[in-house]
């Protein structure tokens, strides 16, 4: 079976919202992964150093909110990367969500009324999702 | 100016593309899913409180892990396939190599899932 090329110039490609994104797409999902490793390998390290459960380090990293006891209250400057990486994950989970969304959304709303209006509407849903987690991760804990 | 694919999921099922097209429509299905999920998160973080109790659901748990594990199993197939097009020509064995992955992976998560929830 023969496969067709699919090697076109950069020069040709046209670096549109679309290009980029698809990019973003795939570099994005690298980012996780190197996200869930990093976090992962730093959550078992501070809770060796700590004592404290590897599962209790990922909840209060993740929803501090919630949970009452913080295993890193010890190591301030570690917890405050900790809430970072969060940050940074919750980030790019978002950015990575949103276009897959507005991706499907394109595939079922073809005017350009309507994916204009979406393409706004995923920005807004991104900047609501990252002011939250800033308020949730940083704010609200208990 | 898109062009007009009135195809509803139904129909896309129907189509003869086997395990790529399969995979293509679960990969949409369940990065939904991860975005619904990723929206029940900001809201416990916002503080919204049934969430918290939504998250002790077994059922819950497992829709939640099927969607991430396939999804970024399958994602990092894509990338690889876009990465290098010339091994587009084995994507047919790079999906039941996803699948080897994906299943082994999934089946241990069922496990730890259910054992407190059953008991065994």
């Amino acid at each position: 079976m023969t496969t067709a090329k699919r090697t076109l110039p950069l020069s040709k490609r046209g670096f549109n919202f679309e290009t980029i994104m698809w990019f973003f797409t795939r570099l994005s999902a690298f980012a996780m992964y190197a996200f869930m490793l990093a976090g992962v390998i730093g959550a078992l390290i501070v809770s060796a150093q700590t004592k404290s459960n590897f599962g209790d380090v990922l909840r209060w990293a993740l929803l501090p909110n919630v949970v009452t006891p913080n295993p890193l209250s010890g190591m301030p400057l570690i917890g405050i990367l900790a809430k970072l990486m969060v940050l940074g994950f919750i980030a790019i989970v978002a950015a990575h969500g949103v276009h897959g969304i507005l991706a499907i959304l394109d595939d079922y709303f073809t005017s350009d009324a309507a994916r204009g209006a979406f393409r706004k509407l995923i920005i807004v849903m991104f900047a609501i999702a990252i002011l939250i987690a800033i308020y949730g991760l940083f704010f609200a804990a208990k | 100016m898109g062009l007009e694919r009135n195809v509803n999921l139904f129909t896309a099922l129907q189509y003869k593309g086997q395990g790529p097209m399969l995979t293509y429509v679960l990969h949409r299905i369940a990065g939904v899913g991860l975005f619904t999920f990723f929206i029940t998160y900001i809201m416990a973080l916002a503080g919204v409180g049934f969430i918290n109790a939504l998250y002790q659901n077994w059922l819950f748990q497992l829709i939640v892990l099927f969607c991430a594990t396939f999804h970024a199993i399958n994602g990092m197939r894509i990338t690889i396939l876009d990465i290098w097009p010339h091994l587009q020509r084995y994507q047919h064995k790079a999906i039941r190599v996803e699948w080897a992955i994906f299943w082994p992976i999934y089946i241990i998560a069922v496990v730890i899932v259910l054992r407190p929830v059953f008991g065994f």
